[in-house]
């Protein structure tokens, strides 16, 4: 039986504002950014990893992490 | 070929005394401690509007002279147990899943009466003591529909293949699935959809069914649909049982202590010619009128006291009310002998053996993903997803 990894990226349908910040994550608005971090890795691959990660609250109060992937401008939501 | 055995109102007849008890209004009355709901009912309370499951302030506001008769799933479990064997008596494996209805694939039964299929019904019919509809279909939940549209003395035989089952069962009420334990509670909310035949049932796009309902959504469009799995008949094999008389309405550790007599008793028996228990079916007279029956499936073989204690004494703690007489009964014989343990095994092996039993049983009955174990692989990384894997658990 094969191995799964856990906590797998889902896409996410994220409105971005000028600055390239979240203002809409799932249709729901955001109410504060409280962090943002840059993770680069394998860069000395064939297949390098570059994501932009945003912690945000949402008007509803959850407290959501996404990230846009920079090689391809996709957004994903992760926990 | 599958052939079904169905006999009205089973339970009630057998609680009720017999069949000719039952001329008026009668309905099974609610087990003790469970949902007030009436059980099987009687054709005159039927023709008053009692339905099966009705709540009971209801059936006895439409029926005021409704008589409830108290269950006795001991007598029904001793009952149903003769048909059964009766059935097996010419030659069909039977499959049952619950009083009151059989079935067996009657093509294998054919060459036993000369490829003639009204010898073999009429040898079916004879077996049966009781006045019993015969379905005869390419699949059990259509031989069940067609049993219940059979005459006493003529049976429904539908030809053909899937499509003939689909074609036979398109008119038919979706409340049949209620007489399949994996579809009971798909009942209800497909009448409040509005959903009230196979046919429209049938009509629907399965995925979407899975979606709203999950497996029993699936299965229930199966069967509408004209599939079903192949009977899986019963093993045939003796019964053996103890009984205590109580000399005193007793409970509590009363009841243990007879518990631990009729195991023992059932343990030095000679008929068990030192095989161990796999299934018993644990039943008492209750002092309040009526019978209490529980099924036990041990999770392996036993022919140690203590440890079958140990897994029936919890039962006893269903019991309604004291009981007068408490009977233990071999359903099922496991091998001679057991599992041969070592003499000095440790109870952390111990353990670990019945825990990978446990993860084995539990693969066996919800698939090889049931169980996983969360495998660290670089807990300190950055990128989310690799820190963690799932992987085969492995006691």
């Amino acid at each position: 039986m094969k191995t799964t990894a856990l906590n797998l990226p889902r896409p996410v349908r994220v409105v971005p504002g000028p600055r390239g910040a979240p203002q809409r994550i799932g249709g729901k608005p955001v109410h504060a950014l409280r962090e943002s971090w840059l993770v680069e890795d394998r860069w000395w691959t064939e297949r390098p990893l570059r994501r932009r990660y945003w912690e945000a609250v949402t008007a509803a109060g959850a407290d959501v992490v996404v990230f846009c992937d920079l090689q391809t401008g996709r957004w994903f939501s992760q926990r | 070929m599958i052939v079904c055995a169905w006999i009205p109102r089973f339970e009630l007849a057998v609680a009720a005394g017999g069949r000719a008890a039952m001329a008026g209004p009668l309905a099974l009355a609610p087990q003790p401690g469970n949902a007030q709901v009436v059980g099987e009912v009687s054709g005159a309370a039927e023709a008053d509007g009692v339905r099966p499951g009705m709540a009971l302030g209801e059936a006895l506001a439409r029926c005021p002279r409704l008589a409830l008769v108290a269950p006795d799933p001991q007598r029904v479990g001793d009952a149903w147990e003769a048909v059964l064997r009766s059935l097996e008596g010419v030659g069909a494996a039977v499959e049952t899943e619950h009083a009151g209805v059989a079935s067996f694939d009657g093509g294998t039964l054919l060459g036993l009466y000369a490829g003639s299929e009204q010898r073999m019904l009429g040898a079916v019919r004879g077996a049966l003591e009781h006045p019993a509809r015969l379905g005869v279909a390419p699949t059990r939940f259509c031989a069940l529909a067609a049993a219940r549209r059979a005459r006493p003395r003529r049976a429904v035989t539908v030809t053909g293949g899937r499509a003939a089952a689909r074609h036979f069962l398109r008119p038919e009420p979706v409340s049949l699935l209620r007489l399949r334990a994996g579809t009971r509670e798909l009942v209800a909310p497909l009448e409040r959809l509005g959903i009230r035949t196979l046919g429209r049932l049938a009509a629907l796009e399965r995925p979407a069914l899975t979606d709203r309902f999950g497996a029993a959504g699936a299965l229930a469009h199966r069967l509408a649909c004209g599939e079903d799995d192949p009977p899986r008949p019963r093993r045939a094999t003796e019964r053996v049982s103890r009984s205590l008389e109580l000399a005193e309405s007793a409970d509590g550790p009363a009841l243990e202590r007879a518990l631990g007599a009729l195991i023992d008793q059932l343990l030095a028996g000679a008929e068990r010619r030192g095989r161990t228990l796999r299934t018993v079916v644990l039943s008492a007279t209750l002092a309040s009128g009526g019978t209490w029956r529980e099924r036990v499936a041990l999770r392996e073989a036993l022919a140690d006291p203590e440890r079958l204690r140990l897994a029936l004494a919890p039962r006893l703690a269903l019991l309604p009310a004291p009981a007068e007489q408490l009977r233990l009964e071999v359903e099922r014989f496991g091998p001679a002998g057991g599992d041969q343990r070592t003499l000095l095994s440790e109870p952390i092996a111990r353990r670990q053996a019945r825990l990978r039993e446990a993860v084995r049983q539990t693969r066996a009955a919800a698939g090889e993903r049931a169980a996983l174990r969360v495998v660290c692989v670089e807990p300190g990384s950055r990128v989310p997803e690799r820190r963690a894997v799932l992987a085969p658990f492995q006691a």
